[in-house]
């Protein structure tokens, strides 16, 4: 009998498309809930997102008791416990986190401490703390990358102990996801080119990594297509509604993906970069994947090959020979981050960037190396191997 | 019949085998962090007396390390001096016994969701690596690649059997002088 074992969980209740806000008014009386506040950014209110939402709940006579829109890109446990007091103070029932990935995490904690009591997040931090099911929770992300609406985990710097304080539980993932193309058709260029590449390399580390399964397997391959046949007429048309829709959704597919398979050494190298240099998440995905993916080759074949149909289309894949499929899925990658280049400069290696100096690579190699997502690389990465990774990402 | 009669001795020999393979892991972690440079190199980043702990959940066979400061382990036998830093925790002595018995990787047991670590993540990451290199000193090549994602290259026959000789050697004086205690 073969070892082959693996778990799959995801029960978030995915609402997307068209008028998917005008949904939020009935998702919340279905939970009980009256008084929802909002969690979100200032570029998400100065983007004129907010107004889409708020506008969907008054209509049917539910009240945003309050907005707190001052999330910063690094959330920390300070402002998690000022949001947690404002709910308090305001009695209100369930959260709606409108925005990225730092509006998401910080809405997950906040929603902690409301539930279960006291001011200080971080007696909450690790895995398997929680025990019992938080205050209703929506999500509506407007970036199409993080995947956050469908993760377990959120991450709140502790800015007195100058750490980041992880939280895993099941009981973070929101009730409900809503995804909604209004909320991305004003995203830039570069930000739609970056959060795609994040989506993309969820997906295909997803597929390609130890933890993979049938079931992640579906929605990573999934979203590698989507992202594949939308991504550039989105870049070209970016009124495009319904390619933004397919981003958004494709974004959600890979966060289920990787949430229930994990990711590897791009992420490893990802962290550690922008750790270091500061550079944004999904810039850094579609800086190493294609090199990360060489690295893994002969370990991944077999996925990678695979994943040439998803990525180029049955015509391509029938045409390329079996034992050149996995070098032509890396081409094929290589291919659109060199038009998303032409498109609006997104950097292809770190020196196009302006923002890593070569001297700073033993550090990042260094520090990714103990980035909990390297544990599920294919292959055992050494020191001299990510090295030797971030040369070739150099130039 | 037979089968039904047997498995309450299966089960206690597997317990058995957990108990025994964690007794020869802590010793022999705190035998190579004697005696191999590379493994004192990982730990040094780790606190003094941090203190990490591989169990079987609930309250099943356990080891305890300390780290001593400059990379030196030492092998609690018992219990934990004082709440542990890391702990790697089975989900059940099935999942420690497939991966004590090397049916399944380290690496693939994590994937698996066979284990949960509770502490700092990265401190996981650098006792894994620990743990891999000692498997590698200490086992057969053939039996090590079961245990371990990648045999490392570097590791030549030479100093492999050398260093497993003085593991050995160090874990069974350990053995022995637990016994005259």
């Amino acid at each position: 009998m073969t070892n082959k074992y693996y778990e799959f969980f995801c029960p978030v209740k995915v609402i997307a498309g068209k008028a998917a806000l005008e949904h939020i008014p009935y998702e919340l009386s279905g939970l009980g809930a009256q008084r929802p506040m909002i969690i979100t950014d200032k570029g998400v209110r100065a983007a004129g997102l907010l107004e889409p939402v708020v506008a969907a709940c008054e209509e049917s006579d539910l009240e945003i008791v309050c907005i707190y829109d001052d999330v910063p890109p690094d959330s920390s446990t300070g402002v998690v416990r000022d949001i947690a007091k404002v709910y308090r103070s305001e009695k209100c029932d369930s959260i709606i986190a409108v925005g990225g990935g730092s509006a998401i995490d910080t809405a997950k904690a906040v929603n902690i401490l409301v539930s279960e009591g006291g001011d200080d997040i971080s007696e909450y931090a690790g895995a398997g703390v929680l025990k019992r099911a938080l205050k209703p929770f929506f999500v509506v992300p407007t970036t199409a990358g993080t995947g956050s609406e469908v993760t377990a985990v959120a991450v709140i710097a502790d800015t007195e102990k100058s750490v980041k304080l992880p939280f895993t539980s099941s009981f973070l993932l929101p009730n409900a996801a809503i995804i909604d193309p209004r909320m991305t058709l004003t995203l830039p260029p570069h930000i739609t080119a970056a959060t795609a590449m994040d989506a993309m390399t969820h997906a295909t580390e997803a597929f390609t990594c130890m933890a993979k399964n049938p079931l992640s397997d579906a929605y990573a391959t999934a979203a590698v297509k989507k992202i594949s046949s939308s991504l550039l007429s989105v870049m070209d048309n970016p009124k495009d509604a319904d390619g933004r829709l397919e981003l958004a959704q494709a974004s959600t597919m890979a966060g289920i993906a990787f949430s229930n398979s994990m990711v590897g050494l791009v992420h490893a190298l990802g962290h550690a970069t922008g750790a270091i240099c500061h550079l944004p998440h999904g810039l850094c995905m579609s800086l190493y994947l294609p090199y990360v993916l060489e690295y893994n080759l002969e370990s991944i074949r077999a996925p990678l090959s695979d994943l040439l149909l998803y990525l180029e289309g049955p015509e391509a894949y029938a045409a390329t020979p079996a034992n050149r499929r996995a070098e032509a899925s890396i081409a094929a990658i290589r291919r659109l981050r060199d038009a998303l280049y032409k498109h609006c400069k997104l950097p292809r290696t770190l020196k196009e960037t302006g923002k890593v100096d070569e001297s700073q690579l033993d550090a990042i190699a260094a520090l990714a190396l103990d980035d909990g997502s390297i544990m599920f690389n294919p292959r055992e990465a050494s020191l001299e191997d990510a090295q030797a990774i971030l040369r070739k990402a150099w130039a | 019949m037979l089968a039904r009669r047997m498995q309450p001795m299966a089960f206690q020999a597997r317990r058995l085998y957990v108990e025994l393979m964690f007794q020869v892991m802590g010793n022999a972690l705190q035998a190579i962090s004697e005696i191999d440079s590379t493994v004192r190199e990982e730990a040094k980043s780790l606190p003094e007396g941090f203190l990490f702990e591989m169990m079987v959940m609930p309250n099943g066979a356990k080891l305890i390390i300390e780290h001593l400061g400059e990379g030196r382990f030492r092998y609690h036998r018992g219990q934990a001096p004082r709440p542990v830093d890391l702990s790697i925790k089975f989900k059940h002595i099935a999942h420690a016994f497939l991966v004590l018995s090397f049916q399944e990787k380290t690496s693939v047991a994590f994937a698996n969701d066979r284990m949960l670590v509770d502490g700092d993540i990265s401190y996981a990451i650098r006792m894994t690596r620990v743990l891999n290199r000692l498997e590698a000193f200490i086992l057969p090549r053939l039996i090590a690649e079961r245990a371990i994602k990648e045999y490392p290259k570097n590791l030549h026959l030479p100093e492999k059997v050398l260093n497993a000789a003085r593991i050995y050697l160090k874990v069974a004086t350990q053995f022995v002088e637990t016994v005259v205690a």
